[in-house]
């Protein structure tokens, strides 16, 4: 009985779509295979198709051939440990005495996987960057017209969230811009901000980890600048006049200064979803430009996981003093500075401990799940531009 | 096609900076000669690596974008002898040599005949006693907040389950990184330059260079220098301390210059009474009994060696006390730092100073943009005004201006 040959015959196993655990594979001779290239893949690559293979069955599917050669064949992304050796391979008399010790593949850790999912869901995300943008149609250029009637404004604040408002206000007819405009500074409960802060962070540089992110700067005893409502308020009254900020508390409230029907908003995408996000846009990072990722990626994951990835996260417990300083002392100087509110500024403090159940953070196996809808379902090129070249 | 290629691959640590800098500042004579070193940029070759392994490096990897590629055509395109050298291709895991190696135009077993590329992989390796205490200060000058201590357990976890332990043997482990990397290249290509021990001829180390890269009796241009200066104890604790305090408040685009280059390199290098960073004596019973194996395994299997595998063995452990820079002296660091905060100073007056230049030339700019304006404005006003007096309405116009700007008529 050869170790590799078990081993092969259990890859060709994964790719005809098994979920037999490396360590269930029979050693009687029975499951060995022939060897379909040089080298075995990682125990990361065929772990992660192993659990693909359950995924897809949990809902009656098979993973596509071509996906599961994609899967054995990826690279692993970031720093930490390359390819790992299958345990239980190496004959005797074979050195391997050097590299990592060989691994069984149920035994790895879920970020281990993950280090494979976000390699393989960022060529996907390049390879949508590759198909050429449509021009804009002739409604979209005339929606894109500032009409003069329309009050000047423009958009700050949350800048996860003020892209989004500005998008949708754009598609209502109401295009930011135009002369001495007023100012609307989109503002919430300072919880609320530090997510949002940390998404579109996540989004356009990927990098920390929820809990690394509130550590870093809490730990610091400041506000991430994202967060920081009160310099951008400043910002603002700098740039357009202090008498020209609205500090926007209530949507409704805006939207009628506007006269619009609704201020739209960013996708809802969970803590799992956003921590998927900040993993893939590492790799994403050398596939293409820096400035093209965040458009990238809210046009294809931005989409795909909205409503996903469970509840917002919320900070650990251990910094609540922390974010009620900071929150009254944006309170403080928000009120100060003497800006109009549309709403009521206590809904910048931290809202009641009773409401809150615990802390939320991203876990690695539901970031995983994520991943695993993503690699069953890849993102495509958008229909839209599909039809576009069709015609 | 390149006929040959001499792919240098690591490891970090053994006079690469030096090697690459003659390379690149000698590219165009190399060229004369039929050698290639494709490099637009002095770190050309080092983002062609961070994008081959898709590694992000303090937001440089932006600027690796399709880096890999472009430098494997440039070879690919040259008709003769390439080089590439970079020491952070040693962590490049099966999958990205097997691509990397595609690139370059390998073929099978090393093939040549059908047109395959004469691939030469070129590993520079010095003992661990010193590559240990040099990754650990590397990893400091590169924002790291751990000690000596702790990094010392990391890289002796044998799941190497910490991206520390998981780099440091990526990089330094040579049978792993051969059997990566050379899995597939006859071993008369592989050559294996080992740094000569401390105190030897200065010159030795690139010597060999010279002799493994074919350099030897080209007209070169050794003058330059881009070495990786080394810290002592209470220097390296010095920058530790200042990666826990300001590291998190430091982007990379900032950390880099002030503290790792002009902190780091260009000012504490030059403290070298102090006692310098070593392999604490407990440690090394296990790293001899590492390189022994290592010696026994390379020695088996029949690489060209150019230097000696006995060099990978190191210096014993000396005799005299060893200085932990978990516990560093603290008159000493407090020295170091105060040569630091004038350094910081001397580099702060220095930009107060260009600001103020830059400010006095933007003024003169602003007041030139002005006068370059002026008389064409003071001639449409005087041409307005004429227009205005040649007529009956247009005085009465002006009347009416004038009597509200409350000015007489000039």
């Amino acid at each position: 009985m050869s170790g590799r040959g078990r081993a092969w015959g259990w890859v060709a196993a994964l790719r005809a779509g098994a979920t037999t655990p490396w360590l269930d594979w029979p050693a009687d001779g029975s499951g060995e295979g022939a060897a379909l290239a040089a080298e075995l893949p990682g125990a990361q690559q065929l772990a992660l198709l192993r659990r693909l293979n359950a995924h897809a069955a949990a809902s009656g599917r098979t993973v596509p051939a071509a996906t599961a050669e994609r899967v054995l064949a990826a690279g692993v992304s970031g720093r930490g440990r390359s390819e790992l050796a299958l345990v239980g391979v190496a004959e005797a008399g074979e050195s391997g005495q050097f590299g990592p010790r060989p691994v069984d593949p149920d035994a790895l850790a879920d970020d281990e996987l993950l280090r494979v999912a976000s390699a393989l869901i960022a060529d996907d995300i390049a390879a949508v960057a590759a198909v050429p943008r449509p021009a804009p149609g002739i409604v979209d250029r005339v929606r894109a017209v500032r009409r003069p009637w329309v009050r000047s404004f423009v958009v700050v604040g949350m800048p996860w969230r003020a892209d989004a408002v500005r998008a949708d206000l754009t598609a209502q007819g109401h295009r930011p811009g135009g002369r001495r405009p007023t100012a609307y500074l989109l503002a919430d409960d300072l919880e609320t901000v530090l997510v949002q802060a940390w998404t579109a962070r996540s989004f356009d540089q990927g990098g920390a980890s929820w809990r690394g992110f509130v550590r870093a700067n809490a730990g610091a005893g400041h506000l991430p600048p994202r967060a920081d409502l009160a310099r951008m308020a400043r910002s603002a009254a700098y740039k357009y006049g202090a008498e020209r900020v609205r500090v926007v508390l209530d949507d409704r409230l805006m939207a009628e200064e506007l006269g619009v029907h609704r201020l739209g908003g960013p996708p809802r995408l969970g803590v799992h979803a956003v921590d998927l996000v900040r993993r893939v846009g590492e790799p994403l990072g050398l596939l293409v430009p820096s400035a093209d990722r965040p458009q990238l990626l809210r046009d294809t994951l931005g989409t795909r996981l909205d409503g996903l990835g469970g509840p917002a996260p919320t900070l650990p417990p251990r910094w609540d003093a922390w974010l009620s300083t900071q929150a009254e002392r944006t309170r403080h100087d928000l009120a100060a500075a003497r800006y109009p509110v549309l709403g009521d500024l206590d809904r910048l403090l931290p809202r009641p401990l009773g409401e809150q159940a615990g802390s939320v953070a991203p876990v690695d196996a539901e970031v995983l799940a994520l991943a695993l809808g993503l690699l069953l379902d890849p993102v495509t090129v958008p229909a839209r531009v599909k039809a576009k070249e069709r015609s | 096609m390149s006929r040959r290629v001499l792919l240098h691959v690591g490891t970090p640590k053994t006079g690469t900076s030096y090697l690459q800098d003659v390379l690149y500042k000698n590219r165009n004579r190399l060229l004369k000669d039929g050698i290639l070193y494709p490099a637009d940029r002095f770190d050309a070759h080092f983002l062609a690596a961070l994008d081959l392994m898709r590694l992000r490096w303090g937001g440089l990897e932006a600027e690796a974008v399709g880096a890999w590629e472009k430098l494997a055509a440039e070879v690919r395109a040259h008709d003769g002898t390439a080089i590439i050298s970079h020491e952070i291709f040693a962590s490049a895991s099966r999958s990205q040599v097997a691509r990397a190696l595609a690139a370059l135009g390998h073929q099978p077993g090393g093939d040549t005949s059908n047109g395959g590329t004469e691939i030469h992989l070129v590993l520079s390796v010095r003992d661990l006693v010193r590559q240990i205490p040099a990754e650990w200060q590397e990893n400091v000058k590169h924002r790291a907040r751990f000690g000596y201590g702790r990094f010392l357990e990391l890289i002796q976890d044998p799941e190497r389950a910490h991206r520390v332990g998981a780099w440091f043997w990526g990089v330094q482990e040579i049978p792993d990184i051969l059997d990566r990397w050379g899995a597939d290249i006859p071993p008369e290509r592989i050559h294996l330059v080992t740094v000569p021990p401390s105190g030897g001829s200065p010159d030795l180390l690139w010597d060999r260079f010279s002799t493994t890269f074919g350099l030897d009796g080209l007209d070169l241009k050794l003058t330059t220098r881009r070495a990786n200066p080394s810290l002592g104890v209470p220097e390296s604790a010095l920058i530790r301390r200042i990666n826990r305090v300001a590291a998190r408040d430091l982007p990379p685009q900032h950390y880099r210059p002030l503290v790792r280059e002009l902190l780091a390199h260009r000012t504490l290098s030059k403290r070298t009474k102090s006692a310098r960073l070593g392999l604490p004596p407990d440690q090394y019973p296990w790293v001899h009994e590492l390189t022994e194996s290592w010696i026994a395994e390379l020695s088996r299997r029949g690489y060209h060696v150019v230097g000696d595998l006995e060099d990978l063995r190191g210096a014993p452990a000396p005799s005299g006390k060893w200085v932990d820079p978990d516990h560093p002296p603290e008159r000493q660091v407090a020295a170091a730092a105060v040569e630091a905060i004038k350094a910081l100073l001397l580099d702060n007056a220095e930009a107060h100073a260009e600001n103020d230049r830059l400010r006095r030339k933007l003024e003169d700019a602003r007041r030139e943009l002005v006068r370059a304006r002026t008389p064409r404005l003071m001639r449409s006003m005087e041409w307005t005004v004429q227009k205005l007096e040649g007529s009956g309405k247009g005085r009465q116009a002006l009347d009416v201006y004038r009597k509200a700007r409350k000015r007489a008529p000039r």
